[in-house]
Order: C-alpha cells, then sequence, then structure tokens
C-alpha cells in the first residue's frame, strides 16, 4: 500500500480528473441521442395529438417539435445543452477538486 | 573488438548456456560450450535407462516468451507432442484434482474439515498477520491457516527443506505472478481466458523428453562450428582486476586452460565466485558461501503394469511419506516406454546434497522408493521389475530470510567484470523456469554481440519481464480510469450545474411571460416547498438546485468510488483463488 506505483495506493490517493471536451460531446450525444429518439418514438406510434408534454421543450429549444423534423432539431438542441452541461460540470468540477487536492498533499 | 577475435566460452551445458551457444552460432561466432556432466541439458535434461527415458523433473513446454516458442519449434517443430494434462495431490489418503476444483476439495475434506476451513478463512480475513514477512504469512493471510496446512504446507516444506515459517513471503512474491493488483488487472483485461485455461488443460512436450531438444541444439552448435564439450568441469576461473582471462577445465585429472575474450556462466554464481582466482574480497566470499541450494534425486522405478494412474504427475503432500512428486512417463509421452505393457515412475525427493537421503545408496532409496509407491497405493511391490537413481544437484535457488542481502553483494561483484554475464536459474540465482532461463542465454548474447543493456537480473518468472512493456504502455490508462472521484468536487459541480439550470428555465419563462406562465415547470413545487416559477422562484430554484445537485453529485461519487473498490478487491479475490488452484507449479 505504500508503494506509490500499486493500484491499490493510486485508488486511495489519486483523484480522477476529466477532460472537459470529451465529457461535453459525451454528455451532448447522449443527450441529443435521448431527445431524438423520444421525438421519433412519438412521431411512428403518432395518434390524434403527438407528444403533447415532450412538445413542452420547444418553450426552450427554438424550433423543437414533435415531428420527424423536429426530431433532428431536438438532437442538435440535445448536442448543444448537453455539451454545454458536460463541459461546465467537468471544469467546474477539475476547478474545485485541484486546489483541494493540492491542500490535501500539503505535509 | 572485431567479430573474428571475439572468442565466447560458455559454462553450462543448460538451456540458458545452449540458447546462448546457439545465438552466437547465428551471429557468426564459434562458441565453446563447457558441461560439467556427461550429458546435456542441465536441469532440464533427460536420462535414459534400460530403453525407458525419464525426465528430471518434469518439463512442460509453454511459454508467452515468443523467441523461445520459436526456437522450440526450429528445433524439435515436429517432434513435440501436444499433451493432455491432469495432475493431482494426494493427501490424508485421498486424491484431490490440481489444479484445486472447490467441489471436489471440500468434499474429499469431509463436512467438518470443510467448515473448519471456510471458519478459519474468515478468521483470518477478519485478523490477518500484520506483517507478510513469511511464506506462512502470506499464504495464510489469503487463504485461513487451515487451508495453508492442508494444501501448502506439507509439500512447500518437503520441497525446501525448512519450515514455511522461514521462507521468505519474497519467494512467492517473485515466483507468483499477480501480487501487484495492476499485473492482476492487466492480465484480467488483457490475456484471453483461453490461453490460460488451454495452458492448464493441455501442453508440448518432445517425444522423447526435454533431453532431446537439448541434443539437438548442441547437435547444431557442433555442426556450425562451435563446441560442446561435456564432462569438463571448471575448476578455476582467472581474473585480471575486472576483467575474465580464461578458464581452467579439468577432465580424467589433467586440467587445460580455456582463454577467452568473453564468458557466459551458468553455474551456480556462488561456485563461480568461489573459484575465481584472484578471489575477490573476503565479504563477496562470505556472501556467497551463504548462498544456499535444494537439491532432489528422482528414482526411476520401472513396473510391470501399465495405465497404473491416469496423472502425468502426483503431488503427495501426506507426511507419512517421504516422496514429494510421482512422474508417470508414458502419460508425458508414450515414446519414452519402449515396452507399452510397462510403465516408467520417476519418485521425486527432495534433499540437500551431503544429507542423509542424498547419501543414502541406491538399492535402498529404490526399496524406500518401491515401499512409499505401495503406501501411496499406486502399486505393489512386487509389481516393480527395476529402478535406478539419478541425483540433481542445486535444483532450486533458496530464498532463504538472508539471501537478498548475500545475493545483493555478489551481484554487486559480478556486475562489476566486464566480459562476463551470468545466466539461467543458477547464475543469476533466481527461481527461473526453462524458457525464461533460455531467455537469459538470449538477452546475454545480444548484449554481448549488438551492445544492448537487457538486465538478465529482471527476467523473471511468468512472463514478467515480457509484461513490463505492456504494463508501461497501460499504466497512463490506468491511471486515467481507477483514481477515486472527488465526491466534494463532483458535489459542487453538479450542485452549480443544477442551481443555474434551474435558474435558467425558470427566468426564461418568467420572461417570455404569457396567461399561465411555466405550469408544467411549477409543479416542481410539489418537492421544492416555496418555489414557483417567478423571479423569486427562479432565486429559490437556485438555492434548490444547488442543494439537490450537490447532493445527487455526492452521492453518485461516494457510489461509483464504493463500487469501484470492490470491484477492484473482487477481482483481486479472484485471482488469488486461482493462485491457490494453480499453487503447487510454482513451488
Amino acid at each position: 500500500m505504500d508503494d506509490p506505483r500499486t493500484l491499490e495506493h493510486l485508488l486511495v490517493t489519486r483523484m480522477v480528473r476529466f477532460n472537459a471536451t470529451v465529457q461535453g460531446v459525451v454528455t451532448g450525444l447522449v443527450l441529443g441521442l435521448i431527445v431524438f429518439v423520444a421525438t421519433i418514438w412519438l412521431v411512428i406510434k403518432s395518434g390524434p395529438v403527438v407528444g403533447p408534454h415532450l412538445a413542452l421543450l420547444g418553450q426552450y429549444f427554438i424550433g423543437y417539435r414533435v415531428t420527424a423534423l423536429g426530431s433532428v432539431i431536438g438532437f442538435v438542441w440535445g448536442f448543444v445543452v448537453g455539451f454545454a452541461l458536460g463541459f461546465f460540470l467537468t471544469t467546474t468540477y477539475n476547478w474545485l477538486t485541484d486546489p483541494r487536492h493540492r491542500t490535501a498533499r500539503r505535509p | 573488438m572485431t567479430e573474428a577475435n571475439r572468442k565466447v566460452v560458455i559454462i553450462g551445458g543448460g538451456p540458458a548456456g545452449l540458447t546462448a551457444g546457439r545465438e552466437l552460432i547465428k551471429f557468426g561466432h564459434r562458441p565453446t560450450v563447457l558441461e560439467k556432466t556427461e550429458r546435456v541439458g542441465g536441469l532440464s535434461c533427460t536420462v535414459r535407462y534400460k530403453g525407458f527415458y525419464f525426465d528430471m523433473g518434469g518439463h512442460r513446454f509453454f511459454t508467452k516468451v515468443d523467441e523461445v516458442n520459436k526456437i522450440w519449434q526450429e528445433v524439435l517443430g515436429g517432434e513435440f507432442l501436444r499433451r493432455p494434462r491432469m495432475s493431482r495431490i494426494f493427501y490424508n489418503n485421498r486424491f484431490f484434482h490440481y489444479p484445486l476444483k472447490p467441489l471436489n476439495a471440500l468434499a474429499g475434506l469431509g463436512i467438518c474439515q470443510a467448515i473448519l476451513v471456510v471458519l478459519s478463512y474468515l478468521r483470518w480475513q477478519i485478523r490477518p498477520h500484520k506483517h507478510e514477512d513469511t511464506f506462512e504469512q502470506w499464504v495464510t493471510n489469503r487463504f485461513g491457516y487451515r487451508l495453508f496446512s492442508i494444501f501448502f504446507k506439507t509439500y512447500t516444506e518437503k520441497v525446501w527443506g525448512i519450515p514455511c515459517s522461514e521462507l521468505r513471503a519474497e519467494w512467492a512474491a517473485q515466483r507468483i505472478k499477480g501480487l501487484s493488483l495492476k499485473t492482476v488487472l492487466l492480465s484480467m483485461f488483457l490475456k484471453p481466458q483461453r490461453t490460460i485455461k488451454t495452458l492448464i488443460e493441455e501442453f508440448d512436450y518432445p517425444r522423447l523428453g526435454p533431453g532431446m531438444m537439448w541434443q539437438a541444439v548442441a547437435g547444431e552448435i557442433e555442426e556450425k562450428g562451435g563446441r560442446v564439450r561435456l564432462g569438463e568441469d571448471v575448476v578455476r576461473v582467472y581474473r585480471t582486476g575486472n576483467r575474465i582471462d580464461s578458464v581452467v577445465v579439468a577432465r580424467d585429472g589433467r586440467e587445460e586452460m580455456l582463454p577467452a575474450t568473453h564468458f557466459l556462466s551458468s553455474m551456480p554464481v556462488s561456485e563461480l565466485i568461489l573459484k575465481l582466482s584472484p578471489p575477490p574480497p573476503a565479504s563477496v566470499l562470505a556472501a556467497a558461501r551463504h548462498l544456499t541450494y535444494r537439491d532432489f534425486l528422482t528414482v526411476c522405478l520401472i513396473v510391470r503394469k501399465r495405465d497404473l494412474f491416469p496423472d502425468n504427475w502426483i503431488y503427495v503432500h501426506s507426511a507419512q511419506v517421504q516422496v514429494g512428486r510421482i512422474q508417470n512417463f508414458a502419460n508425458w509421452s508414450p515414446d519414452m516406454v519402449p515396452d507399452p505393457s510397462k510403465s516408467s515412475l520417476g519418485l521425486e525427493y527432495f534433499c540437500t546434497e551431503g544429507d542423509a537421503l542424498w547419501n543414502t545408496p541406491d538399492a535402498r532409496l529404490i526399496e524406500l522408493a518401491a515401499r512409499e509407491l505401495e503406501t501411496v497405493g499406486l502399486a505393489t511391490r512386487a509389481d516393480i521389475e527395476d529402478g535406478c537413481v539419478f541425483r540433481v544437484p542445486k535444483a532450486y535457488p533458496v530464498y532463504d530470510a538472508s539471501y537478498a542481502e548475500y545475493m545483493a553483494t555478489v551481484r554487486a561483484f559480478v556486475d562489476g567484470l566486464e566480459n562476463l554475464q551470468t545466466i539461467g536459474r543458477n547464475g543469476l540465482h533466481r527461481y527461473n523456469n526453462q524458457d525464461h532461463a533460455m531467455l537469459t542465454g538470449l538477452l546475454a548474447v545480444r548484449n554481448l554481440v549488438l551492445g544492448e543493456h537487457n538486465d538478465l537480473w529482471s527476467v523473471n518468472t511468468e512472463a514478467e519481464y515480457h509484461e513490463e512493456i505492456t504494463e508501461k504502455t497501460l499504466t497512463p490508462t490506468l491511471q486515467e480510469y481507477f483514481p477515486r472521484i472527488d465526491g466534494v468536487a463532483l458535489a459542487g459541480a453538479t450542485g452549480a450545474a443544477g442551481g443555474l439550470a434551474l435558474f435558467l428555465a425558470t427566468i426564461l419563462l418568467v420572461l417570455k411571460g404569457g396567461a399561465v406562465v411555466g405550469p408544467t415547470l411549477g409543479l416542481l413545487g410539489q418537492y421544492f416547498p416555496g418555489y414557483t416559477v417567478s423571479p423569486s422562484g427562479a432565486l429559490l430554484g437556485l438555492l434548490y438546485g444547488v442543494v439537490a445537485g450537490g447532493a445527487l453529485g455526492w452521492t453518485f461519487a461516494l457510489l461509483r468510488n464504493t463500487v469501484l473498490l470492490l470491484y477492484v478487491a473482487i477481482v483481486r479475490r479472484r485471482v488469488e483463488l486461482g493462485l491457490l488452484r494453480r499453487f503447487l507449479e510454482f513451488v
């Protein structure tokens, strides 16, 4: 455990850092896909009123509707918002953990 | 120095020395290999008696070192047999599958013993030894004392001749890959399970035993201009300062001096030190004298029955007999037994050169072996047709409590000799298998001819040398993924994101206005008391978002870190159980 080369040592002493861009892209893709699939699913199911609740996203995503075209627009919005969220989260995390980790290492 | 005037003498005609000789031939040299005994192969030799072939120790041919495998295939190729592997443990008058199978082991032990094994395991998991200095402590901490005493203690003590409480834990650490958790994880992720399974269930073996390989290599060296001189004992090694000038070999009472420019030595490093002239400093001589070895003798028996038992070999743990391992050579290769109506067995007794067992006359050893074979229940004394005894000195370098300190002194001196490299198991005083002994020979030649700087002392068991490269490559990746998530930092980040998101979502709807502002978002008030879609609600939402988001982030980090630690612990435990199953192969 005292050997800094061992993984056990790594597990208890080191804090993980994330790459903000990578996390942003991943979160963006995930959120974009969720919006896309949720939308297209309702479009395929169809019915007298298609996706009245999901359509509320249009309040925030300009141009978004529960239609085939809307699913693509929703993907783009989802990606943008997801990227912003992921990037912000990661940057904040790294920003907060860096000084904490440095402090913890002081004798 | 040009290649033309480079003259190389190799001391020792075992796997390391002969591999080095073969490699030197490839580079255009004509080395001289000096072998003390009358047969090549060193610890991997095969002896012949009345047409029966006996392998001294039982050597499976499998390796993770591609270069070694290539040599095997180049030399013997079609002479290899792919053999099924079966081995068992004889303990308390019962046979246990080996590698251990949990249900078979528990059934064999009986319900009471099995319960005690489990209780002992739990006891040592709860309160393990604080220090793992000895082999006994190391195994007990992992498997419990009772399991240790059943499956490890007696056999290990038979092999090493010292109590497990005196055997260094370092020995286990060097012998068993998997102590480094990183290596464990790498092996879990990188090695196909199929390969491991294959290695356990079958192996390659030369038709007439491992000696066939080394006779072929020796023949190759001689054919291409090198020399393999048998029965030539190196009695002195002359040096001037840090350079070796020549060696003196003795045969039939005559001595001959062989000068050379370079020397490779696989003779026991302690003997090498003691044969140097002028002798090295007293501290080095003293250290060399403290390096010890374990030896063994094989009682070869020809039995008038076929198919005595299905195993390639049996580990004998029972303390009621002295034999440590029993080889059944027909199951290694049918070609080793000239008469298919008979069997040839090798009963291996671990001892120390000069002790009572070592000095016992052959006839009495054969009698002892026949009696013990009957005790184990594998054959009756009346079935024994004939027998002979072969003694193998310095088979195992001993890792006792003080060896590391003495070895460091010896190594420091040997490393200072400019034109000498030590190779092989005994040359390096390391418990290397045949393939790694060969690798040390290969690398020594590359150091000599190509000027490479391979560290021969690092060539260790189970391809650690080979895997180091992979570890180095993957370390940054592992470091990226396995450290903990900082819970407070993640809570801060998710809190900030959550608060900001709720604030923006609220304020956006407020700014848009309308007859009814944000009826759906307003439902959050069900969970966040006082929250409304209004300017003041946006501020309250910011606060709620920070708290809820923070709690979520902190919980996520806690769960992720806990699961990761549990996962690593489970992986480690699984690998340790795997070690337990295959443990004896490392003894």
